[in-house]
């Protein structure tokens, strides 16, 4: 679908929000079902702009990424889950084909999943203030639990303001992205991201793995990709 | 004595354990928040020791928030036991490693990333974008679900003596074997992926090369994990640059 036939009506926006709204609470709020993990929200971007695919070839790329950082005590990560909704969309937006156009997604996903974790930090300190004085709180319970779903309210309010701040911007770059021309250097534009894809691979392996004994298993997996791709290849 | 009722509402209020979540008390209001079905019967009646009960529980905590289910539940129980608070606490305090240490091993470090690559591969191999995604949504949150229902029930039965379920778990002992699947997968997929992006934009006969120096660079990454995340980063950052100052000098 090329960009200037690109027709949504408010309820695809209206959905897209209220998504970012309940990919925001889930990564750490509620329910914590890892809807949030770019896999699922950049494919659930992609479905609402008609193209599930392109979202999940985006989502796969971050994830890749993502793996790598884990919510570990007070860590700080990309909050995946808005972003990825985002740059699943933007691609799907914009034909969910052109090479420019998955580059500037992942990109605007990447860096909109940082913004994200500023926001988390935001919220973080937010809630210490939500959950004060706490002897009012213990003494009243009732204001306890009114104050713990308001802060998970406010988690989702941050999900759908990222999503309704960075949709339309990200579908812009990602269009602008994909109406430029092709040239031999994109093509090396793809292998520099392949290879990020590569680093990224190494570092979540090593999140995964019980010290650097595995790294075998890692090649043979890659050895196992490659047989099988050139059993298939005609 | 809280009424099953009262353990359902708390266990599902388990799910929202981090929803105030914060740098002071960490998951203590959270704690505090699914504990308080339970407390309000067990305190029925009595508004001052409720009050002291809460109080206490807000305190800081930290735990994996699926394995959190077992604290709220313990601690429930040792209030219901009439525990001393001195004992309470020192059992608080004696919980929150071992749950965090579980819980991020086995869920964060093992189980979400096998779900997660299965699904990328089924993806890669073929399967649509629907069905790869209700695959890992269904897969991962069965073991999601299992892992708080056990961690609610057995922590409301053993009260003070959860300890020893949480030494060695059953959890520890499935996930550790996930991690040479998780590596294989991994692998697996970096190449799929990689391939299916260099098909769509890169110039033709470059596949074996960048295989190569992929495997070198991704080799590099799992022994220097830090460095290895900010070459991804850059790299990634460096891709839409060399394609666009293409674009404008053509």
């Amino acid at each position: 679908m090329p960009w200037s036939e690109l027709a949504v009506g408010p309820g695809t926006w209206m959905l897209l929000v209220a998504a970012g709204a309940a990919f925001g609470m889930d990564a750490v709020s509620w329910p914590q079902v890892m809807i949030s993990r770019p896999l699922i929200s950049a494919t659930v971007g992609g479905w609402l702009f008609g193209d599930p695919e392109a979202g999940m070839v985006v989502g796969a790329v971050l994830e890749i990424y993502a793996l790598r950082h884990a919510p570990l005590g007070a860590a700080r990560y990309p909050d995946t889950g808005p972003a990825g909704l985002v740059s699943g969309a933007a691609f799907a937006a914009t034909g969910g084909h052109a090479m420019g156009a998955l580059l500037a997604s992942v990109v605007v996903g990447w860096a909109l999943g940082w913004i994200g974790m500023v926001t988390v930090h935001v919220r973080r300190r937010l809630n210490e203030r939500v959950l004060s004085p706490a002897a009012d709180l213990a003494a009243d319970p009732g204001l306890l639990e009114h104050r713990h779903r308001l802060a998970i309210w406010l988690d989702g309010l941050r999900g759908s303001v990222l999503v309704a701040s960075f949709a339309v911007p990200a579908i812009l770059v990602a269009a602008v992205a994909a109406s430029l021309d092709w040239t031999s250097l994109g093509g090396v534009g793809v292998l520099v991201l392949t290879l990020g894809v590569a680093a990224a691979t190494g570092s979540a392996a090593r999140a995964s793995s019980f010290g650097v004994r595995g790294w075998p298993l890692l090649v043979a997996g890659a050895a196992v990709a490659v047989l099988l791709i050139a059993g298939t290849s005609p | 004595m809280p009424l099953p009722s009262d353990r359902i509402k708390a266990w599902w209020r388990c799910f929202a354990v981090q929803g105030s979540w914060n740098y002071r008390t960490l998951v203590g209001g959270g704690i505090a928040f699914g504990m308080l079905p339970m407390l309000r019967r067990i305190y029925a009646g009595d508004p001052v020791r409720l009050a002291e009960a809460v109080q206490r529980h807000m305190r800081s905590f930290n735990g994996h928030p699926y394995l959190c289910a077992m604290a709220v539940a313990a601690l429930a129980r040792v209030e219901q036991d009439g525990i001393e608070p001195e004992t309470v606490e020192r059992f608080r305090t004696a919980l929150r490693g071992p749950l965090g240490t579980v819980g991020d091993r086995a869920v964060w470090a093992q189980w979400r990333p096998a779900c997660l690559l299965i699904s990328v591969v089924m993806f890669l191999l073929g399967a649509g974008p629907i069905a790869s995604a209700a695959v890992f949504l269904l897969l991962y949150n069965s073991g999601h679900l299992v892992v708080r229902t056990w961690a609610f029930v057995k922590g409301w039965e053993a009260g003070l003596a959860v300890g020893p379920l949480l030494k060695d778990s059953w959890i520890e002992h499935f996930t550790r074997r996930l991690w040479p699947l998780n590596l294989l997968m991994l692998g697996g997929a970096a190449v799929l992926l990689g391939t299916r992006l260099v098909r769509a934009g890169a110039p033709a006969g470059l596949e074996a090369p960048l295989l190569g120096l992929g495997v070198v660079v991704a080799l590099w990454a799992f022994r220097f994990p830090k460095q290895g995340g900010r070459l991804a980063g850059a790299l990634l950052l460096l891709a839409p640059m060399v394609w666009w100052i293409g674009d404008l000098t053509r």
